[in-house]
């Protein structure tokens, strides 16, 4: 009993963290129309900047340059500021293209931020990555750390899907789908499709940025291995089964997602073999669902009959 | 006289090698303010071209389009529209994820699309302002009965109709329609041609690409005829109808068939 109680607590935690990251995939992509294959950037950029604001400074065998020793909430702050700040950098160049051509050079962006943060050792230690990072002390409000932190990122999907749902169902939302359906048909009525775009880019990744500060301070690590392409592709299938275009949908998903997972690391397997089949066999299971759920699309086949009748 | 709303100053456009519009010396016409204009000529003789021309999907080689006085060379396609140009397309674009009324509404140029204003939340009260006025135009249109209904469910005909209420919600200067006609029931090409009539009346300016002739020469009062991207001829209706080089080039066609 205790142990469902756990891995509940553990989905609620992940599920909601990782939410965050879907809903704002939802917004880019699914209301947006853009492909960001690099999601897992800005939620690195979140992290670091959240571990490099707070943590002490450099000092012994440490290779980082910069430590600012601030409170956490400062590093929160400075967490969606970096993401922002990221958004702007990659999407300014790359925004004016198109579907798969904005894939690839989101991919490339994070790609390239992934390996900056393996070989540039002034800003985390490279591949060690910082250790110990800071975080608020759990204790003060008489509730076990898990607790609070699986609290804490509920309450900040909550607030990513209120702040998305409150965007998308106001005017704004409405060109913001204008443009997704027809670029051209939208310019005709004045909308500028390149600012809003761009505005709708920027926006979603802060969310992205809060989230990768709550993941370190859940880690309480932060290293290049943690923010893989895998990170990136984990969102997207969860978008996918959760069924695009509703804030729910990308919820579920992604709970789902996480809880699978979560079930499959909770079984007491007899040896190291065992756990790594399974591991092996979630893996081919979660790619196998992917390519179902691309293939047959019933999400879509849904809608569309909603849509008709 | 009325001054010239539109001018259209010896412009070209080529793709690649061939000269789609104004040949060697260019395309040149005026339309001047409260005018009904028609642009006709026989298939590829540019009208569509010439349209996307204007808007800004297209860019002249040379030459220049001015609107109102502005000179339109640099413009953005959404610019040009926020200068009060408003225009339809030849196949009708309407947003899908939309309902009729939706499409309606996010015609407007609407200060309450920015962010600051949805971080102030003041723009119920517009909204309400904007959904009365769509309707309306919507009733003026024909298409009450399907303002909550989605896009897809709506006919050929009635997707033109959306796309000029979209665009008279905006109330542009000047309104470009791209074969109004083209896949319209008789019925519906009547009461089109009564609201281009009232329109016309109520001062606005248009201009109509069409290939229904007999729809266009009654109730337009200016004609253009292109031929191969070149002015071949212009001047009122029965003008036109007498003209020698169009009813060779054009109308002589359409009779021989």
């Amino acid at each position: 009993m205790n142990t469902i109680a756990q891995i509940a607590l553990t989905v609620l935690m992940f599920g909601s963290l990782f939410s965050v990251l879907t809903l704002s995939l939802n917004l880019q992509y699914a209301r947006g129309g853009m492909i960001n294959f690099g999601t897992v950037a800005y939620f690195a950029a979140g992290a670091y900047a959240y571990a490099i604001v707070t943590q002490e400074p450099p000092h012994g065998l440490d290779q980082y340059l910069v430590g600012l020793n601030a409170p956490w909430w400062a590093g929160f702050i400075a967490a969606g500021f970096a993401a922002m700040a990221f958004a702007f950098l990659t999407g300014w160049p790359t925004l004016r293209l198109r579907g798969e051509y904005l894939a690839l050079t989101t991919f490339a962006f994070a790609e390239m931020l992934n390996s900056l943060l393996v070989n540039e050792r002034g800003i985390g230690n490279g591949t060690v990555g910082l250790a110990n990072v800071e975080r608020p002390d759990a204790a003060i409000l008489g509730l076990s750390e898990n607790l609070v932190y699986a609290g804490a990122a509920f309450l900040l999907m909550l607030a990513t899907a209120y702040a998305f749902g409150r965007l998308l169902a106001s005017p704004y939302g409405r060109a913001v789908d204008a443009i997704r359906d027809d670029e051209v048909a939208a310019e005709a009525i004045g909308k500028d499709v390149a600012r809003l775009r761009f505005q709708v880019f920027v926006i979603s990744s802060i969310p992205i940025g809060f989230a990768g500060a709550l993941y370190a301070m859940i880690t309480t690590l932060v290293n290049p291995d943690l923010f893989s392409a895998e990170v990136t592709f984990f969102v997207w299938i969860a978008l996918v089964l959760g069924g695009e275009r509703t804030i729910l949908g990308a919820v579920v998903g992604t709970m789902a997602l996480v809880g699978f997972q979560e079930v499959i690391r909770a079984i007491p397997f007899e040896s190291v073999r065992a756990a790594e089949i399974a591991a092996a066999a979630e893996d081919i299971v979660t790619g196998a669902l992917f390519i179902v759920i691309l293939r047959w699309q019933p999400f879509a086949a849904l809608a569309r009959r909603r849509h008709s009748a | 006289m009325s001054r010239d709303l539109l001018v259209i100053d010896k412009v070209t456009k080529r793709f690649g090698g061939l000269k789609a519009v104004g040949g060697d010396a260019g395309l040149s016409f005026s339309v001047p303010e409260g005018t009904f204009l028609g642009l006709i000529g026989p298939n590829g003789a540019g009208k569509s071209t010439t349209f996307n021309l204007i808007s800004g999907v297209l860019k002249p080689t040379s030459g220049a389009v001015i609107l109102d006085g502005k000179d339109l060379s640099t413009a953005r396609a959404s610019e040009i529209a926020s200068y009060g140009l408003g225009r339809t397309f030849q196949t009708p674009r309407a947003f899908p994820s939309l309902t009729v009324l939706e499409n309606v509404m996010v015609g407007a140029d609407n200060e309450g699309e920015t962010l600051l204003s949805v971080l102030r939340g003041g723009w119920k009260a517009r909204e309400r302002a904007l959904r009365d006025k769509a309707t309306e135009v919507l009733r003026r249109v024909g298409l009450t009965e399907r303002i909550n209904d989605v896009v897809a469910n709506l006919s050929g005909g009635e997707l033109r109709m959306l796309e000029v209420a979209r665009q008279l919600v905006r109330d542009p200067k000047i309104l470009l329609l791209d074969e109004p006609t083209a896949g319209v029931d008789p019925s519906l090409q009547a009461k089109l041609s009564r609201i281009l009539v009232d329109l016309h009346a109520e001062g606005r300016t248009l201009v109509v690409v069409e290939h229904n002739l007999h729809f266009l020469l009654q109730i337009a009062d200016s004609v253009v005829v292109l031929q191969h991207g070149e002015l071949l001829s212009k001047g009122t209706p029965s003008e036109i109808k007498a003209d020698e080089k169009v009813i060779a080039a054009y109308l002589g066609a359409d009779h021989a068939a």
